[in-house]
């Protein structure tokens, strides 16, 4: 705890520092403890489960109990010379052994390990390692220290001789270092050879440098920007997802017109000579397909079980309009929306939304044939100033709901643009 | 249950044709204590429940019901494995339970059901003329249809023993309900029908007179290019 405190520069502990004496306890101390405290409190700053470690004689007896086993002699220990192989000084120590275990090598000395570092003659140094910039007397001077340090390039360039060359960084302490050794290695005809990147190493540390020596402002600038790119981002993927959706409604909606415009061969259309209106709806396919419409339930006559009220859910292809106006319809009605689901429920249930979908639609294209109705005849009145069209008074819009019920269908399907006004340049 | 030995899980085969019909009721039934309970402020006892809708012992064919309760009940997943394929337990609130019948053939596959639980009176729930009004039921009709059943499940699905012994009936009286149903349905169909007959007629002479309207201008303007 204490050299924890001294790493971190903290203040020594209030309490005094724990000796030999205060845990086994002098006498001197001891009769202190007894006389003054009856239970020792615990020092502050000492953890719990080191201080239950300390002796107390308020506590538990220790766990002993008599055991049967005999006392046997203690095996000797002796105050014996020993030499360090790893030394080159013989230098003779003394240390503590048994003389039972017989004279052995002094074990650690097998942990002193030393580096190669290769060597050169001057044949060879003219011969192979000549480069500019290093003499072969600072290449020595490299060597040397690197023989001496191990290898510790960070050592190694503190060490440098920088009055007799210039400094150097470690980059190119290593650079050179791994350079001659990998000359030599290969001269030697080994395949392994170290290589040694020092421009990438250099633009590492540099990198790592700049990165540490941003200010906090800077630090503030990129985060914020990195939050800016973020959002962007997020804005981005939306605007992507909404445009797909976009297309596969389009996709979806010229499917159906391609549908249509195939039962609808036969109609020969009539070119409008009215180009300022070009998105007047040609009605007539639309009344053709719409009678086919209603709901297709999947047939189930699949193997296996199910369950009677599956069959009475209406089929995925059934869009959210279709099943609201369903649903507003039977509360019109005043009946279930998920009623008692037996067969014969079932199946009239089922026919009956479909029936209500074909209605739906139905009234949708009368909606849309009534505005057709409407635009003919003011192209028509535009043509021939002072004359008109009638239109039959069953099909005008005001009519539509004298039939004692009222199903009201949603007559949206079709959006003719531009209210049946006065047509600009008729007759152009 | 002594089963002739060209059944099986593995004889596969599958009986064409043949729909077997088991009709079901499942829902809850709850009763208020009277207070909130001091303990855990739960409120109600309720059972709910998957029954026979006729007197026949569905264990016959069904291997194990299992409900799913709410996240907050202890072990939410339960397994009843015989009848009754009921849990009892109290609370406070009303949640969704998801009900799953397992069958003794492992070649069918499981159906699920969701039911509410309820616990205070709307529209769908009933009375069970518990001290005033205290209690309620709330429960729904339906059928599992066994489309062309293993032989080993034809098998099983012919051969079930009764329940009880006692008359079997369900607080709800789904027959009338049924024949209501049926009427209500066949009524609005007969007027929707009618009504479609009519737009049709309608729609047939709203295209006539277009292409008679768009003839008159195509004419009025042949004039024109003519002057």
């Amino acid at each position: 705890m204490a050299d924890v405190r001294d790493i971190m520069e903290l203040d020594q502990p209030v309490t005094p520092e724990l000796t030999r004496e205060s845990i086994i306890g002098s006498d001197k101390l001891k009769k202190r403890t007894f006389s003054t405290t009856k239970t020792q409190r615990r020092p502050e700053g000492m953890h719990r489960e080191v201080f239950a470690l300390l002796y107390s004689d308020t506590k538990d007896a220790p766990p002993l109990f008599p055991s049967d086993t005999r006392m046997r002699r203690p095996r000797k220990w002796e105050w014996m010379p020993f030499t360090n192989p790893a030394r080159t000084d013989s230098a003779v120590f003394y240390h503590w052994r048994r003389p039972s275990d017989g004279p052995k090598e002094y074990p650690f000395a097998k942990f002193n390990k030393k580096i190669d570092i290769p060597t050169y003659t001057d044949a060879i140094y003219q011969q192979h390692l000549q480069t500019e910039g290093w003499t072969k007397e600072e290449t020595d001077h490299l060597m040397d220290l690197a023989r001496r340090f191990d290898l510790r390039f960070i050592i190694m360039a503190d060490k440098y001789d920088t009055e007799k060359y210039n400094k150097r960084s470690i980059e190119d302490l290593k650079e050179r270092y791994y350079k001659v050794s990998g000359i030599l290695a290969k001269s030697s005809g080994e395949r392994k050879v170290y290589h040694y990147d020092a421009d990438h190493e250099r633009r590492r540390k540099e990198q790592l440098k700049r990165l540490y020596d941003r200010t906090p402002e800077q630090i503030e600038e990129e985060q914020f920007l990195i939050n800016e790119l973020k959002k962007i981002e997020a804005r981005k993927k939306e605007r992507e997802r909404k445009t797909q959706d976009l297309q596969k409604l389009i996709s979806q909606a010229d499917s159906q017109a391609d549908h249509l415009r195939k039962a609808d061969k036969k109609i020969p259309k009539k070119k409008l000579a009215n180009p300022t209106r070009p998105s007047r709806v040609d009605t007539s396919h639309i009344l053709q397909a719409v009678e086919t419409a209603g709901i297709k339930f999947p047939d189930y006559k699949n193997s296996g079980v199910s369950l009677r009220s599956q069959r009475m859910k209406l089929p995925a292809n059934v869009g959210q309009k279709k099943s609201k106006g369903i649903e507003q319809l039977l509360q019109e009605m005043e009946m279930e929306l998920n009623p008692i689901p037996t067969e014969e429920v079932c199946q009239h249930f089922n026919e009956l939304r479909s029936d209500m979908v074909l209605h739906m639609e139905l009234k949708a294209a009368l909606t849309s044939c009534e505005f057709e109705l409407q635009s003919l005849r003011h192209q028509y009145e535009a043509l021939s100033p002072g004359k008109t069209l009638t239109i039959p008074p069953q099909l005008l819009s005001s009519t539509t709901e004298n039939d004692g019920m009222k199903l009201s269908g949603n007559p949206e399907i079709i959006d003719v643009v531009g209210s049946p006004g006065t047509p600009s340049g008729a007759g152009t | 249950m002594s089963l002739p030995t060209d059944f099986g899980p593995d004889s596969g085969g599958r009986i064409k044709g043949v729909c077997i019909v088991k009709p079901i009721v499942y829902g809850n039934i709850a009763r208020y204590f009277g207070k909130k309970r001091e303990e855990d402020g739960h409120t109600h006892q309720w059972t709910v429940y998957v029954k026979p809708y006729y007197n026949e012992d569905m264990s016959a064919f069904i291997k194990k019901v299992h409900f799913k309760l709410h996240e907050s009940y202890a072990n939410q997943n339960r397994i009843v494995v015989k009848p009754p394929y009921e849990i009892s337990e109290t609370g406070w609130g009303e949640f969704e339970i998801v009900i799953k019948i397992h069958f003794h053939d492992p070649n069918e596959r499981p159906v699920t059901m969701y039911h509410i639980l309820k616990l205070f009176h709307s529209g769908n729930t009933n009375d069970i003329g518990l001290e005033q009004g205290k209690g309620l039921v709330s429960e729904s009709y339906d059928e599992i249809v066994f489309q062309d059943p293993t032989q080993l499940m034809h098998h099983l699905l012919t051969n079930t023993k009764q329940l009880t012994l006692t008359a079997w009936d369900h607080n709800t009286n789904f027959e009338e309900k049924k024949k209501k149903t049926v009427k209500s349905i066949q009524d609005a169909k007969q007027k929707v029908r009618l009504e479609v007959v009519l737009l049709k007629n309608r729609l047939k002479l709203a295209r006539e007179t277009i292409a008679q309207f768009k003839e008159e201008i195509a004419k009025l303007q042949e004039n024109q290019y003519v002057i």
